[in-house]
């Protein structure tokens, strides 16, 4: 007689994972609720300075004076750093809510019409994906010019292909569904059976898709700055500071500190929305893995 | 049977067309930078005459379609044109290069099976006992979450400043034998390797969990099999397809040119070639390396796709794999 250590698995999940999960789902919500009021309340009053101001000496650490210590040039870290926040993450707001706004259409169209639309539109999606993502960006970055623009215009290349994907086969699964079948026999209008009928049933794909979008634009944002074609000084981005850091790292290794753990904590934290937001709207295993 | 050749069939020719529009994309994204050839050569003192006669040396006065087509025509002949700024043929500079990406995607893909598969299958039977607790969904996210740049940064100024005994960037000459050339590549190749181990942990774990509660591992365990024998040939085996799927794709992600990583560690791969290419507004160099990237991105779906129909017929009459 063996023993086992394999245990039978139900499908319900335990009450104990579910709490786990709860309280991992409001502490991620907590850490970006805390980042962008940071954010917001800096943008709105700027309680730690100017981030072009000269504080203090170059390259000096953290102090009562300057909180996160002096970039190269003598500015608040602290400033710019809150500058960053807010660059990056409207940057990436803007441009994912450019891509769900793009995918949604491109990919309830297609999930719904089939046959040749839906060929179609997939074999456009399946263009962009076949690119590196950071290769992408750059592409574009180089046509367009370096800047926020660019940053912008790549993170929506980059996500609505995964997006538009996830809509359409979600789309398709609704279309087959008798209410939809009932609307059309009755004489309802495509466009009024998408946006009243489809949309409404595939919100779940559309939110969870969204948050991970956001982390990969972020991730994008970041990569394009770091390789200098993304925001441009003297502006600020996290990207942008990660790149200015690494290349102190040696003397002044706070430079990279600070919007690096910023950047991370908010990636993981919105990750990790979404996969909350997935187990609970959106049934099918639909990872993203970008 | 049929079926499967025809969906075989269907794939193979969408996988043509998406290669029609990316070179395509390619070719128009080149032609729409600022900044002509006649620019770069020639400078902005030059007259008119001396554009014009450039443009028609390099057969930039014909029709874009002519052009596009000539190019996709070189290709063919295996001509990718030389590089404006070593006037070398890109192809010998590529053939130089992606043996060094290909390295260092084989080191990376060796970690991550290493590393990756088996702490997810651990974890995904695990999990059944008591679900995965916030820890390990911390520890994975973040291994999804750094990124190679904030990493890469830190992993080198770290390995610097300690001397660790291995060494950090100063990639030796291309050829200078395989030992010190993987010694090179391995820290570049953990930095690209985190986001992997964590990502086919994560996608492991979940076809793992998948796979436990179907009916048939209750009825082997009913059996008396034992757990390793359960999950070797019970769980892995329908496990699989995920698995290879997310393989594939970390493959494919890893030969289109780890550009990041290679930038920071300096390593004269094909990610790097693609920057710098850019940077000079080098187009030839631009146009081969990255059709090269996305064609490589192409073909591994393809075979996946390919490989995957034939483990599992289900895939060529659903469209997705059972379970």
């Amino acid at each position: 007689m063996t023993t086992y250590s394999l245990p039978l698995v139900r499908r319900k999940r335990g009450a104990t994972t579910r709490r786990a999960r709860d309280g991992l789902f409001i502490a991620s919500v907590a850490t970006l609720a805390v980042i962008v009021g940071i954010a917001v309340v800096a943008a709105v009053v700027p309680f730690a300075g100017d981030p072009a101001k000269i504080v203090g000496p170059r390259l000096s650490a953290p102090s009562g004076a300057a909180l996160l210590g002096t970039d190269a040039l003598g500015r608040s870290v602290l400033a710019r750093l809150l500058e960053g926040i807010g660059t990056t993450l409207v940057l990436s707001a803007i441009a994912v809510l450019c891509t769900a706004v793009i995918s949604v259409i491109l990919g309830m169209v297609a999930g719904y019409l089939g046959g040749w639309t839906r060929e179609g539109v997939m074999r456009f999606v399946d263009v962009l994906y076949s690119f590196p993502s950071i290769v992408l960006a750059i592409l574009i970055a180089a046509v367009v010019g370096p800047g926020q623009i660019a940053a912008l215009a790549s993170i929506v290349l980059v996500t609505v292909p995964l997006m538009t994907r996830m809509v359409s086969a979600a789309s398709m699964a609704v279309a087959k569904r008798d209410f939809v079948t009932t609307a059309r026999i009755s004489g309802v209008s495509g466009p009024v059976i998408l946006f009243r009928h489809v949309l409404p049933n595939i919100s779940g794909t559309i939110a969870v898709q969204g948050t991970y979008a956001l982390s990969v634009g972020i991730l994008v944002e970041g990569g394009l700055s770091f390789l200098g074609y993304g925001v441009q000084l003297p502006q600020s981005s996290l990207g942008l500071l990660i790149q200015e850091g690494s290349s102190y790292m040696v003397q002044a290794p706070w430079l990279l500190f600070s919007p690096a753990v910023v950047l991370v904590l908010a990636i993981l934290a919105i990750n990790l929305v979404g996969d909350t937001l997935r187990d609970r709207l959106d049934p099918r295993e639909t990872r993203s893995l970008v | 049977m049929l079926q499967q050749l025809r969906w075989s069939a269907g794939r193979v020719v969408s996988a043509l067309i998406t290669l029609l529009g990316v070179s395509i994309l390619i070719f128009a994204a080149v032609r729409l930078m600022p900044g002509s050839y006649e620019d770069i050569i020639l400078g902005p003192l030059a007259s008119p005459e001396e554009r014009a006669a450039l443009a028609a040396a390099y057969g930039l006065d014909r029709p874009l379609v002519l052009q596009y087509f000539s190019w996709i025509g070189q290709i063919f002949s295996g001509d990718l044109g030389t590089s404006f700024v070593t006037q070398t043929p890109v192809a010998v500079e590529l053939g130089a290069r992606i043996p060094v990406t290909a390295l260092l995607t084989v080191v990376a893909l060796v970690i991550t099976v290493a590393v990756g598969i088996p702490l997810g299958v651990w974890t995904g039977v695990r999990s059944g006992a008591k679900q995965g607790g916030a820890i390990g969904r911390v520890v994975s996210g973040l291994g999804i979450s750094v990124p190679e740049f904030v990493l890469g940064s830190v992993v080198v100024f770290v390995f610097s400043r300690l001397a660790l005994g291995i060494q950090v960037g100063g990639f030796s000459q291309v050829g200078a034998g395989f030992g010190p050339t993987v010694q090179a590549l391995l820290l570049p190749a953990i930095v690209l390797s985190v986001f992997c181990v964590a990502a086919s942990a994560r996608t492991t774990r979940d076809a793992v969990m998948n796979v436990l509660v179907e009916p048939h591992i209750a009825a082997a365990v009913a059996r008396g099999e034992t757990p390793w024998h359960i999950v070797r040939h019970h769980v892995m085996r329908n496990a699989g397809i995920p698995i290879l799927t997310l393989l594939a794709t970390i493959t494919a992600y890893l030969l289109g040119g780890a550009v990041i990583v290679e930038t920071i560690f300096n390593i004269p791969g094909l990610g790097s070639f693609m920057v710098t290419g850019l940077d000079r507004r080098d187009f030839a160099v631009v146009q081969a390396s990255v059709l090269f990237a996305a064609t490589v991105f192409i073909v591994v779906s393809l075979v996946l796709d390919l490989i995957t129909s034939a483990l599992d017929p289900r895939v060529a009459v659903t469209g997705k794999a059972g379970s």
